[in-house]
This record gives C-alpha cells, sequence and structure tokens, in this order.
C-alpha cells in the first residue's frame, strides 16, 4: 500500500489488463466492441468458447471412413483429422508423448501445441484431463489447445461402439428432413434405429450419466457424458437401467429401448453431441447399418 | 528539467489504477466461473429435465420442452455461466473503475471504520466477494505469467521466482484496494439480495480456483 511506488502499480495494473484482454469473456467483449467502432477484424473468440479453458470448439466434420478403426488408433485418427495428415504419421507420436508425459491428452498437448508447453502444462495443472493441462497454459494458447481439444474429441467418437446389434436398421438418418409428425423440414439431429420394445440398449463408451429423466417429447431420455467435449444420448427408452451421476461401462445395459414420447413407433433416437454440436454418428463407422422404412421421431 | 518517471507516472496512477483493479477482478471472476463450469452444466440438466417433465404433462405447453432440446443444453448452459460471470463483473469489477486514490493510512482508517458500521452480512457480500476473487486473480495473473515465462525464455527458476514476486506484490498492492474500494462501494450498493445470489456461489468457486 506504499503510495511511492507508482511504477511497480503501473507494471502490476499493465499485467492484470493484459491477462484480462485475453483470457476473458469480458476482455473479449471490449476487443469485439473495440474492432466494430474502429471497422478492423477482432481476434476475440466467440464469448462461449472461453469457458472450458478453450476446449470447447466443435470440430469440423471430419473425413469419411474406409475401413474400421482399431481401437487403439482412434486418438491417432482424431489427430490426423484435425492435422490433415495420415493416422500412420501421427500414431507413433503420439505414443511416445504419451510415454513421456503419461497421458493421452498431455500427448494431444504435445502434438499440437509443443513438448515443451506439454511438459510445462503437466508439471504445473491439477489433473491430466485435458482442460485442465489447457487452463496451465499461458494466452495464446488458445488456437492450439482448440485444436488438440478436437481431436480429442474425434478420437474420442472414433472410440465408441454401437449401442444396439449391428444388424437393426436405420429408419431415420441423421441430417435435414421432413418431420414424420409435426411436417416441415428439420434436422434430424442422430440416428433412428428400429428395434422392438425391450431391446438391451448399451452404453457404446465409459462415461458418466448426466441425465436419466423422462418428457413427452423425449420419452425415458438418458444422456452420457464420455468426457473430452463427448456426449451420447438415447431417447424414447421403455426402461431405464441407471440413474443420474452414475459410473457406467463401455458395453454395459443402460437401458431398454421402447416408444416413449413423441414417435410414431418403437425404436432407439441415437446422437452423438461434441462440444455441444450434434454430429452423424455414421461418420465415426466404417460400417454403416442398413436403412429401412420404419419407425421414427 | 529533472526527468523523473516514478513521478510522471503518478501523475497518471488515476487512470491505470481502477482499470487494473477491474482487469484483476474480471480475471478472477472467469477464473471461479470456469472451474465449475461443469457443475452448472450439471445444474442446467437438472432444471431443464424437471421442466421438461412439467412443460411435456399438457399437449399445449408440450412444444415449450424444444426450447431447450438436446442441441441448445450445452449452449445454455454456457450462455448461463457467461451471464453469471458478466453479472458479476458488472457487481464488483465494474465499481473498482470508482477506484479513488487516497492516503494509505486514510484507507485503512475508512476501511475499519465502514466495517465496525456495517451490521447487515448482506452488504459484507460484495466486499467479500471481491476480496475472494481478487485473490483468485492474483493467483490466476501470477500462473499466465509464470508461463509465459517459462515457455519464452526456458529458465525454470526464473519463471519461478517471477510468478512468486508477481503473487506477494499483487497481494500487498493491489487486492487489499480492491476489497477497500469495494467496502466504501457497498455502503452505498443497492439491490443486495439479487448480488449475494450472484456472488455468494462466486465466493465459493473462487476458493475452489485458488492454487
Amino acid at each position: 500500500m506504499n503510495r511511492r511506488t507508482p511504477v511497480v502499480e503501473l507494471v502490476l495494473c499493465a499485467i492484470c489488463l493484459w491477462a484480462a484482454w485475453y483470457r476473458t469473456p469480458a476482455g473479449a467483449l471490449v476487443r469485439s466492441v473495440g474492432a466494430w467502432m474502429l471497422g478492423t477484424r477482432t481476434t476475440a473468440r466467440p464469448l462461449l468458447a472461453y469457458f472450458g479453458a478453450g476446449t470447447l470448439v466443435p470440430p469440423r466434420p471430419p473425413p469419411i471412413l474406409t475401413g474400421p478403426i482399431p481401437a487403439a488408433q482412434a486418438l491417432a485418427y482424431g489427430a490426423a483429422a484435425i492435422l490433415d495428415g495420415r493416422p500412420a504419421e501421427v500414431a507413433p507420436r503420439l505414443r511416445e508423448a504419451a510415454g513421456q508425459l503419461g497421458s493421452d491428452d498431455a500427448a494431444l498437448v504435445a502434438v499440437f501445441c509443443g513438448e515443451d508447453a506439454a511438459r510445462y502444462a503437466v508439471d504445473h495443472a491439477r489433473s491430466s484431463a485435458l482442460d485442465d493441462l489447457a487452463r496451465a497454459l499461458p494466452p495464446r494458447s488458445e488456437q492450439c489447445i482448440a485444436r488438440a481439444a478436437q481431436a480429442a474429441m474425434l478420437g474420442g467418437a472414433y472410440a465408441l461402439g454401437w449401442p444396439l446389434p449391428e444388424s437393426v436398421r436405420i429408419t431415420s438418418p441423421f441430417g435435414v428432413r421432413e418431420h414424420p409428425m409435426l411436417g416441415g423440414m428439420r434436422m434430424h439431429t442422430g440416428v433412428d434405429l428400429g428395434t422392438a420394445v425391450g431391446t438391451p440398449v448399451r452404453a457404446v463408451g465409459a462415461g458418466v450419466v448426466r441425465r436419466a429423466s423422462s418428457d413427452g417429447i423425449n420419452g425415458r431420455i438418458l444422456i452420457l457424458d464420455h468426457g473430452r467435449g463427448v456426449v451420447t444420448t438415447y431417447c424414447h427408452n421403455d426402461a431405464l437401467l441407471v440413474r443420474d451421476g452414475q459410473r457406467v461401462e463401455r458395453g454395459q445395459m443402460i437401458a431398454r429401448s421402447g416408444s416413449t414420447g413423441r414417435t410414431t413407433g418403437p425404436h432407439l433416437h441415437y446422437q452423438i453431441d461434441l462440444a455441444g454440436e450434434p454430429v452423424d454418428p455414421l461418420r465415426f463407422r466404417a460400417q454403416h447399418p442398413k436403412t429401412a422404412a420404419g419407425p421414427t421421431d | 528539467m529533472q526527468w523523473n518517471v516514478a513521478e510522471r507516472v503518478g501523475r497518471v496512477r488515476w487512470i491505470f489504477l481502477p482499470l487494473g483493479l477491474c482487469a484483476l477482478v474480471a480475471v478472477g471472476a472467469h477464473a471461479s466461473a470456469d472451474v465449475v463450469g461443469d457443475r452448472v452444466l450439471w445444474a442446467v440438466d437438472r432444471v431443464d429435465a424437471f421442466f421438461d417433465w412439467i412443460w411435456s404433462a399438457w399437449s399445449f405447453t408440450a412444444p415449450l420442452v424444444d426450447l431447450v432440446g438436446l442441441t441448445q443444453r450445452t449452449w445454455f448452459a454456457r450462455a448461463v455461466a457467461l451471464a453469471w460471470e458478466l453479472a458479476a463483473d458488472a457487481l464488483i469489477a465494474i465499481p473498482m473503475l470508482g477506484y479513488g486514490e487516497r492516503d494509505p493510512a486514510a484507507e485503512w482508517k475508512m476501511a475499519r471504520d465502514l466495517l465496525r458500521r456495517t451490521r447487515s452480512p448482506l452488504r459484507m457480500v460484495r466486499p467479500v466477494a471481491t476480496l475472494m476473487v481478487a485473490l483468485a486473480g492474483a493467483f490466476a495473473v501470477s500462473r499466465m505469467v509464470q508461463g509465459s515465462m517459462q515457455l519464452s525464455l526456458h529458465v525454470v527458476w526464473l519463471a519461478a521466482i517471477a510468478r512468486a514476486a508477481l503473487l506477494v506484490t499483487l497481494l500487498v498492492v493491489l487486492v487489499p484496494r480492491a476489497a477497500f474500494r469495494s467496502l466504501e462501494h457497498a455502503r452505498t450498493a443497492r439491490h443486495l439480495v439479487p448480488a449475494a445470489v450472484v456472488l455468494v456461489p462466486l465466493i465459493l468457486a473462487a476458493v475452489l480456483s485458488l492454487r
């Protein structure tokens, strides 16, 4: 509280302004308004992208798969899709970095932000989760962190299984379609799998139940959080076999399919969200189930 | 003519000190809000599930279920976190811009007087929140400086010393000023209950973000 230290105070204030300028939504807001007033382009990210330590940026759709992906290679495929490279080239780099740094998330930081940054993040983060690693890194690492997070999301999605037997047919694919009950062109945010009431629905990957509830539109609905921004949703079930907050393993029976909510008949609506954006689940599978006319929502 | 840097800088202290305090609190508010982002999403999910159950009970309210559908849920949760943070900025960061320099002895005396005269716990929410959030901001800023120095200079010990020195200096020079200014502002502040609703969770989040 010494009044005779104005230079120190100036330096401190400048550092605080620098941190707020680059690391807070309020700073981004000021930058955006300033750029708008001056008629220039802002370098600020969208305000909502400042949460999750900048790891919640949805990736662009990945390339179409030409063959099945071995489970151990899923992350390499995700990283290769972001780097526009070949999985065979990325996999050894990821494997080596994971061996040195102790986790896949740290390996992704090494590949996208550099080994020094990854080592520093590992030494200073609360945990080895990607968002904690990102929080340990200084401002201006946002772009490489966003790309690492996108690779993690795609890798996580590539590693997912399928909720029903492969023989179950798709009755309504992902994308814009005429709504069977409400009419008009609407986005269908998942795939509908026509199956009999009571068919076991299995978790496509390990995760935590984020929602197990019921309403008149989605019926008995289950949402699983698989981490790294990957979330899967299962709607119109007849019965839910897990509860909120419960940890589930890959392949575990989590529900029995049904026809609850707004449907034309028994089916499972299966949806994958990456950073909150729905993506086509078939993008992450080399073999697509056959399609057929049938119940939908 | 004598060229005295400290004197010249001191003349514009009234500009940079309020801005610096405001920035410090804004950084702390973001560090705090970000650390509980998952919990906000969890809470929004619970509230959304409850309202979906209510809306779907009648056919004429059923379309409201899609108002915050499966896709908007995550966006909505992040928007809630953003609104919370910006509300906190408005309540405790923006008032920092009204900081007026005074003698340190007078500042301590004023703080003691205000503390003695403040009877309502609701009036203490803003100063306590400002203190905790400014602490969180000091930790966050010093972490950022350490990271920037280490990754640009590659000298581990220098970055660690810089962090420690910056943290201590912020704790001594800026954090108490932020708390004093908030105490002064709280004396005449209105909307005490809504402010408490916004700021009490932020105090808890700020504690979680400290390290």
